[in-house]
């Protein structure tokens, strides 16, 4: 079997959520089929600047083809057009400028899935809102097996990506709710699809303790990993651990890891531990009372599995539908959705060992059944079996004629996302003791 | 692996950078020991949605009256009623402002001036018809007319009437659409005020019952503050010599009955005992420091400061833990007093005399 994975970045130090997801695939697939991943020259995906050299390259022993960007991304024009067709009424053709406004515009990498369709039998394209998976789903959409990574944002409401979800050949989710999203905003429940998301490479020996005396971590401490932006909820997160840490008497220290994008509060116990290697993430996670996700979007927190995976509970913003969802389902973490139930989150878990341990047990127990990398392996297996095993049953819709693509017919996607039915998808009452493991291809 | 941050952890408060006093009524406590107990014999089973239901309720108890929006948008549309009373406002207008919202649409287009109004006159208008032989027959004849009377002003006159109710009626229309959105903004702006006045409403009632229990807890440790200044210019006064072996006992223990004379043994009096001392203490919050001589405290020499410091700590410590929480701290301080007692006072002394009230700033230098 011959897959290609379409992905807008790819690298060893490149850690992006959806792009190291891609990697992870990549490597776990390799096992199972020839794999080679086409991608960008880009490094930074707020520019898309040609970093890399074009052509063949190798990481991590998997092939990679990489293709130059043709224009950079501008932040000015960008932003025009985002509002434009986020708050206004507008036409196609606006989405198609503001598509290729967003990048990373690679048509060279497009007109190569053209060209070598039949190379492969399956091509893997990852993050629907970029260039490459539009225009790659709608090059090869007999063999297009999609993966989203979308989030309740107003791009999801853009009426150029309702075609590409109901014409690509399978859909590979990251979690019920942005199953339940995408078929809401895009009536595609008749292509193939599974709940899938991905696991983590978590490394064989963890040592909390090392962590502490490295990082000079004292006393109970609760974590957030990620990138430090207001963007993730971090203004947030501040706010309600400053107003908690002043009320109670033995405060826990909240540990950063991360770039920081933004101010960090000067307080003593607030750490910025800097952008971290695995070994150091994975022991400072282990050793936390609570991972704490304040990201009101989010289709797959892959630090939430890889806390759960160690065994640490999650404490998570109330008002990300995946997040929660994903606490209720796994009974393995909490949530908050103001300063009061934070504190009182966070109380729970500092002062209540025995729940923490079992929220604990909750999460390991639910990341070996839904995300560990036997289970993801044989979802993306079974998919691939199954799209060998019949022919297309639906077609990719045609762009509209040059005059309709250019009537202000459509609404603003904001309120077309604002419309989507929202909240999380509680699959069953019980705990993962007995509740059927995330997704099933149907 | 994620425990292990829990051991050694403080059991009990003590003093942050913030101090007690400044942990107020509403300091996190820990769940409630049946909660964890009910936990516990749940197993290992963990419910999430049960955990986080138990806090929001510890949290709506702490708060007060908690209400979710839900309830607040029940709330201000019970008030809207009462404020939109049908009985001092006709019928007919309050159903017109509650609807205007959700029909201006169908009300403007119901509005809409019929097509016949609209219709164009000019002077060829006279002579149109739908018939073409009379249009025609109409034509030949037109000079002939015209040789009579001239119709141009006439249909001058009549193309500017049309024009004038077409203009009117649209007018009329633009005025009822603009009546339509102001009535809609106006219900609006009463159904906002009325949520936002029930919002408030709850917040000041929240706000009452926090400024009454931080107002107990005042006047609570003014009281503490009194007896403790109370106790230090006991400690400080000149004591009999048979009540020397004890004067350790009163710095450690601030048992002010063992500073008096006049107050019975422990272990005599232990059933009348403490609630006589509770009445003198709540005594002192009363009134303005008087009855003992101002050098009293000034100038007495025998204890040292340090010696009364246990006794403001513990107190202090206690502060935060609410009025019953003290009451019991007192009583339990001053049963193991009673249990001291017989070591540390060897030769018991005869049974005084019933303090009455009013002679208590006599018995207990208090100020």
């Amino acid at each position: 079997m011959k897959l290609a994975i379409v992905v807008q970045r790819y690298g060893a130090e490149i850690n992006g959520g959806a792009e190291l997801h891609a990697r992870y695939i990549a490597e776990h697939l390799a096992r199972h089929a020839e794999v080679r991943v086409l991608t960008t020259c880009a490094r930074d995906y707020l520019t898309w600047r040609n970093e890399y050299p074009p052509g063949t390259d190798s990481v991590n022993g998997i092939a990679v083809e990489r293709f130059q960007v043709e224009h950079e991304r501008t932040d000015a024009d960008f932003g025009l057009r985002s509002d434009h067709v986020f708050f206004r009424r507008h036409s196609l053709n606006d989405e198609l400028e503001w598509l290729d406004s967003e990048g990373p515009a690679t048509p060279s990498l497009v007109a190569r899935l053209r060209r070598a369709a039949t190379a492969f039998d399956h091509v893997l394209i990852f993050c629907a809102r970029y260039y490459h998976a539009y225009y790659g789903a709608r090059a090869v959409p007999e063999r297009a097996v999609l993966v989203p990574t979308a989030e309740r944002d107003p791009a999801l409401g853009l009426a150029m990506f309702g075609p590409i979800f109901r014409g690509v050949r399978a859909i590979m989710y990251n979690s019920y709710e942005e199953q339940a999203l995408i078929r809401a905003a895009a009536s595609n429940a008749h292509v193939p699809g599974v709940v899938v998301g991905v696991g983590s490479d978590i490394p064989a020996s963890i040592d909390p303790a090392r962590a502490r005396a490295k990082f000079a971590l004292e006393g109970p401490y609760v974590v957030y990993v990620g990138r430090i932006d207001a963007n993730k909820g971090c203004k947030e997160l501040f706010e309600v651990f400053m107003s908690y840490v002043a009320e109670r008497n033995d405060p826990p220290t909240l540990a950063l890891i991360g770039n920081a994008v933004m101010e960090l509060p000067n307080h003593p116990l607030i750490r910025h531990l800097g952008f971290l290697g695995d070994q150091d993430k994975f022991d400072v996670i282990a050793g936390a009372a609570a991972l704490v996700m304040p990201s009101y979007y989010e289709s797959l927190s892959m630090v939430a599995l890889e806390a759960w995976a160690l065994g640490t509970p999650v404490v998570a913003n109330a008002r990300c539908d995946v997040l929660l969802g994903q606490c209720l389902r796994s009974n393995a973490g909490l949530y908050y959705a103001n300063a009061a139930e934070f504190g009182a989150v966070l109380d729970t878990v500092l002062d209540e060992p025995d729940v923490a341990a079992r929220l604990g047990r909750n999460g390991r127990q639910f990341y070996e059944q839904n995300y560990s990398w036997p289970v993801i392996e044989r979802k993306y297996l079974e998919m691939f079996a199954l799209l060998s095993s019949a022919p297309p049953r639906h077609r990719m819709e045609k762009l509209p004629g040059w005059f309709r693509r250019r009537q202000r017919s459509l609404r603003p996607a904001a309120q077309v996302v604002d419309e989507l039915p929202s909240g999380p998808v509680v699959e069953s009452g019980g705990g993962p003791e007995d509740s059927a493991p995330e997704g099933a291809v149907a | 692996m994620a425990t292990d941050h829990n051991q050694g952890r403080r059991g009990h408060f003590h003093r942050g950078r913030r101090g007690p006093d400044r942990r107020g009524p509403e300091r996190r406590q820990g769940p409630p020991p049946q909660e964890q107990a009910a936990r516990s014999e749940r197993g290992d089973r963990v419910d999430v949605e049960q955990i986080m239901r138990e806090i929001r309720s510890r949290i709506a108890q702490r708060t007060g009256v908690e209400l979710s929006n839900q309830q607040i948008q029940e709330l201000a549309a019970r008030r809207l009623e009462a404020i939109l009373d049908p009985r001092g406002l006709k019928p007919e207008l309050l159903e017109q402002l509650r609807r205007s919202a959700g029909e201006r649409t169908i009300a403007v287009d119901a509005a809409a001036p019929p097509a016949s109004q609209s219709f164009p006159f000019d002077e060829a208008t006279l002579y149109d018809s739908p018939n073409g032989l009379l249009r025609f027959i109409r034509r030949l004849l037109r000079p002939l007319l015209r040789m009579f009377f001239n119709p141009t002003p006439i249909a001058h006159a009549l193309a500017q009437q049309s024009r004038m109710n077409t203009e009117l009626a649209a007018r009329e229309l633009e005025r009822d659409r603009r009546q339509a959105e102001w009535n809609a903004l106006h219900y609006e702006i009463l159904q906002r005020l009325a949520v936002e006045v029930s919002r408030a409403s709850v917040d000041a009632q929240n706000l009452s019952l926090r400024v009454e229990s931080l107002a107990a807890k005042l006047d609570f440790n003014e009281r503490r503050v009194r007896t403790m200044e109370g106790t230090q210019v006991q400690t400080r006064s000149p004591r009999p010599p048979e009540t020397g072996p004890t004067t350790q006992t009163v710095a450690a223990g601030a048992a002010p009955n063992e500073t008096t004379p006049h107050q019975p043994p422990a272990a005599e009096g232990q059933s009348g005992d403490a609630p006589r001392r509770r009445r003198r203490r709540r005594r002192g919050r009363r009134g303005p420091l008087t009855g003992a001589p101002p050098e009293a405290g000034m100038s007495g020499p025998s204890t040292p400061i340090n010696d009364v410091a246990p006794d403001i700590d513990e107190g202090d410590a206690d502060t935060d833990e609410g009025f019953d929480d003290e009451v019991k701290a007192e009583r339990v301080e001053h049963q193991e007093e009673v249990a001291a007692s017989p070591s540390s006072s060897p030769a018991p002394e005869p049974a005084p005399e019933p303090v009455r009230a009013e002679d208590t700033s006599t018995h207990v230098p208090e100020e």
